[in-house]
């Protein structure tokens, strides 16, 4: 039965009414409209849909919703907005300023047909979270072994993505 | 005033300018159609209103208006498939007209907004038009800026669109501002129409090809092509702004889940019971075995039909020989289907067979494999009571899914629109305009009178949409008393690969085109030194082929045959070098007189450190808990470019295991459009090569796919992707060749050598999974 519940999603807070047990991929993407996650597997098995939770990463394809009543919820289209948020920058510069990983995953021109590199920048923003400096080993197996599952990309941009990671990573510490 | 255009070689181009007085469009220069350039879903007020509109391919500006801005909108029929084409047709188009190219805006793929059709995979005739379209359209207004300068075009310069002569410039925007420009644009060929019983049910597909023979910039005086000009759509994707396919709704649209039959053969017995106190907005719709539960919520739908699925009956079928057995099936078939073969006659190279000093032979065999996107297929369909139909797909030939789409819904071709949006790869499944959820979607809203987007589940996706077949090929080859290749035999066995009729009509009872197997031949020879060659390519029909479902649909993917064929071969010419006692690499340089091919071999060799000696190693071992490492070569010919892969492995005999430790890939595609992007095509192409070398088999028993989800279809992940090197030659002097396509295909023959540089055991099959490496290092 739907159920009125409140979400804080990219800074905003959304009052929705759904069935508490729906994943919070469909409520994003057909409630809130957000549709940089998207639905890959539905089974938590490629990260195509992966947001971040209080930081953490989430495949948000077999997440209730009701589990992120609290808590914070970030898609890529709020990842300007963190990053404004930790560098304290003015509305102004805000505004035109990316976080560091979306500017790098353009500037490595990283996307091929790019469904599955919004769970990617999210993996990616996670990473250098903890690490700040990884090397190609430790990015390798942050995108390989951590749970749930790989994050998988059919295009084949692994080698793109590391490089991208690495730019981002020189960025944020800049 | 009615300026003649520069005098081309194609007399019917002629171009007309008249002041346009009575339409005033903020200054739009060349024809308005009353199109809006962007797309907006929500804002459709009446796509049936579109439903008929064509563009007239004849008229300039159905391909390029150049808007007093200064800023232009071109159209190609053609899509982005992840490659990079939309920044190589704006290199292309900036190139001609000496604009740069982030002033131009592009329109793909719709079918009501772009003239011309055609593959997608086609870059090369696709660009070929765009090219030739803006040729034209620069020596017109070259001649408009003459006029008005009153300086001789020869004296004109073109720099960003400003044109420069006698001391005064004009930009094209202030040329054409509040005027009319009329240029007749040569064209032949017709748009895909239904052609049922004809080679995959379409006519057209090739779509129109502009003619003519328009001055165009030499390749020396390049200056966009050959950087490497951003893909237009990325930073869209990266910021969530994209509107990708699975992102279209419209009003009043019903989200559908779709009700698969329990095996590829199954006729529906009965619909299971929908409980409509737990799915009150929920409906079952079928037609012949085609089920679906549709909801305006996509939530319900998913849980109501599943509740459905689990209470529907469904008749039983067995009619697949089982992955296992593969091998022995395709051995058992008689292989009467119109056989292809290139070469000299078959009875000639036997005769030079029968006189060779050394004779190898051996058997290749590669499984079934899929295109396997992370997104699995979606559409929205809006059919309405006038038999108009939209549909909005991811399809990369939208205009042979338009045809496709018609003669399925006995609709005439003029009253559907699709319309083309960005998302998950295509990899080749919808090269030929079907397969996916298009058809499902067009029925369904046919049945329920309201817009309807299909989602399929990746289970259903990886279960349910078109395959690589698997192959078998037999090979012969002799050589000299000086380890010379002398004659190849070749015979290629495969179930048929060009079946894209879409499972929707095919479960429904729809018309469709029926599927006539042949043989086909890929390769492209690149050994010329060898005097007696000949290739035999034959197909049969799809496994399970007279079921219901079509069985498994064989279907084109990414270096479609000639990757396959091209493992055979490259897999007897490893070894025969190794029967030479030759370096594998200097062998083939032995075998070809093309000197790009030992150009670009010698270049890949150098970066990849290769040197010379025969395989396999000297200390090459089938047993051990440690490593073995080898290295091996293989190259491909196809489509004007020249590709070298070099793989090195180590293998742990005891385990199975098979690590590719580096991977170096060459690429020769003559003039060199966009090196990042080329880079970025090559690397991830090896990805997907080595997935196929090391991972991937679809799996079935005897009624259905087993290998349904990520955790039983594996494909490579980033830790398992090892360094890959590039190198790239760009020639001047060569035409452009196909840059992306062969990077898969030159992985797992370089792979295979490798392991037997490694092991000294040849692996005559992919993947080199444990299992299968374990036992053939056993054996």
């Amino acid at each position: 039965m739907a159920t009125e519940l409140t979400l804080s999603v990219n800074g905003a807070k959304h009052v929705v009414s759904v069935a508490p047990e729906t994943p919070l991929l469909f409520v994003l993407r057909n409630e809130l409209k957000l549709t940089g996650p998207r639905l890959g597997c539905g089974l938590a098995q490629c990260g195509a849909c992966a947001v971040l939770v209080d930081g953490m990463e989430v495949r948000s394809c077999i997440s209730p919703v009701s589990e992120a009543v609290g808590k914070r919820v970030t898609t890529i289209e709020g990842l300007p907005a963190v990053w404004a948020e930790e560098k304290s920058l003015n509305p102004a510069e805000a505004a035109k300023t990316l976080h560091p990983v979306q500017q790098a995953w353009i500037d490595e021109q990283v996307p091929q047909c790019g469904y599955c590199q919004s769970g990617m920048m999210i993996a990616a923003v996670q990473l250098l979270a903890k690490n700040a400096n990884p090397t190609v080993a430790e990015i390798k197996d942050a995108f390989t072994n951590t749970p749930p599952s790989p994050h998988l990309c059919r295009c084949g941009t692994y080698a793109a993505i590391i490089d991208a990671v690495q730019r981002a990573a020189q960025a944020m510490k800049a | 005033m009615t300026p003649k255009a520069e005098k081309s070689s194609d007399s019917t181009v002629t171009m007309t300018l008249t002041r346009r007085g009575f339409v005033k469009i903020g200054g739009a220069l060349f024809v308005s159609l009353a199109i809006p350039a962007g797309f907006s879903a929500e804002g459709i007020a009446s796509p049936t209103s579109l439903g008929t509109k064509q563009l007239d391919p004849t008229l300039l500006a159905s391909w390029l208006e150049i808007r007093d801005d200064n800023t232009i909108l071109a159209r190609t029929g053609r899509t982005e498939t992840g490659t990079g084409m939309s920044a190589y047709y704006a290199q292309t188009i900036a190139e001609e007209l000496n604009v740069r190219p982030e002033t131009i805006t592009l329109i793909l793929g719709d079918t009501d907004k772009t003239p011309d059709g055609g593959y997608s995979a086609g870059f090369l005739s696709g660009m070929t038009n765009v090219r030739k379209v803006s040729a034209y359209t620069y020596q017109a207004l070259l001649g408009l800026a003459g006029t008005q300068l009153g300086v001789p075009v020869s004296g004109l310069t073109v720099t960003d669109g400003i044109v420069t002569g006698g001391g005064k410039s004009v930009t094209y925007g202030q040329l054409v501002q509040g005027q009319h420009l009329d240029l007749k644009i040569p064209v032949t060929g017709t748009l895909a129409k239904p052609a049922p019983s004809e080679w995959v049910g379409v006519a057209g597909m090739d779509g129109l090809t502009v003619t003519g023979d328009p001055p165009m910039k030499p390749v020396n005086q390049f200056k966009v092509i050959g950087t490497s000009y951003p893909v237009p759509g990325i930073p869209d994707k990266v910021i969530g702004k994209t509107q990708w396919s699975c992102d279209v709704t419209l009003p009043g649209m019903l989200h559908a889940r779709m009700v698969r039959p329990a095996t590829l053969g199954s006729k529906l017995v009965s619909v299971g019971a929908l409980d409509k106190k737990k799915f009150p907005t929920s409906e079952i719709v079928k037609k012949g075995n085609l089920v679906a539960v549709v909801s305006p919520n996509e939530w319900e739908a998913i849980g109501a039909a599943r509740s459905v699925a689990s209470g529907t009956k469904w008749t039983d079928w067995s009619g697949l020989p089982g992955s296992e057995n593969l091998t022995k099936a395709l051995r058992a078939h008689k292989w009467t289907a119109k056989p292809e073969l290139k070469g000299k006659p078959a009875a000639e190279v036997t005769v030079a067979l029968t006189k060779a000093a050394k004779k190898v032979s051996a058997s290749y065999e590669q499984p079934y494999t899929r295109h396997a996107p992370i997104g699995p297929f979606v559409a929205v369909a809006d059919v309405r009571s006038d038999g108009s139909v939209t549909v909005w797909t991811h399809s990369s030939q939208s205009q042979g899914l338009r045809a496709r789409l018609a003669h399925m819904a006995s609709t005439p071709v003029e009253k559907v629109v699709v319309r083309w949006l960005e998302h998950s790869g295509q990899y080749g499944r919808t090269t030929l305009g079907g397969d996916g959820a298009e058809a499902d979607a067009v029925i369904l809203s046919q049945l329920t009178g309201k817009p309807v987007r299909v989602q399929w589940t990746l289970q259903e996706d990886i279960a349910w949409s078109s395959v690589s077949p698997g192959w078998v090929a037999d090979m012969k080859g002799g050589l000299d008393a000086n380890g010379r290749l002398i004659a190849v035999h070749s015979a290629f066995y495969s179930p048929y690969m060009f079946d894209p009729r879409p499972l929707g009509a095919l479960l429904a009872g729809m018309p469709c085109n029926t599927s006539e197997p042949a043989g086909w031949i890929a390769t492209e020879w690149p050994y010329d030194k060898i005097p007696n060659r000949v290739e035999v390519g034959y197909g049969m029909a799809n496994l399970g082929a007279e079921s219901v479902s079509g069985g498994l649909r064989g279907n084109i993917m990414r270096t479609p045959g000639q990757r396959q064929q091209n493992f055979a071969l490259e897999g007897l010419i490893n070894e025969a070098a190794v029967s030479a006692s030759a370096d594998p690499l200097q062998f083939r340089i032995n075998h070809t007189t093309e000197q790009r091919l030992i150009d670009i071999l010698n270049a890949t060799a150098k970066a990849a450190g290769w040197k010379a000696r025969p395989s396999p190693h000297p200390q090459a071992r089938k047993t051990g808990t440690d490593p073995v490492t080898g290295r091996g070569v293989c190259i491909m010919l196809r489509s004007n470019a020249y590709w070298v892969g070099i793989a090195e492995v180590a293998v742990v005999p005891e385990t199975g295991t098979v690590q590719v430790t580096k991977f170096t890939i060459g690429a020769d595609c003559g003039k060199v459009i966009n090196p990042r992007q080329l880079d970025r095509c090559m690397k991830s192409g090896v990805v997907m090569g080595l997935s196929e070398a090391l991972k991937e088999e679809v799996t079935f028993d005897k009624s259905k796919v087993t290998s349904t989800n990520w955790s039983r279809y594996k494909i490579l992940t980033m830790e398992e992707t090892p360094e890959i090197r590039v190198v790239q030659i760009s020639r001047d002097d060569k035409g452009f060749g196909g840059g992306s396509e062969a990077a898969n295909a030159v992985c797992p023959p370089a792979v295979t050598a490798a392991f037997f540089d490694a092991t000294g055991v040849h692996a005559r099959r992919i993947p080199l999974t444990p299992a299968y490496v374990t036992a053939l290092l056993k054996g």
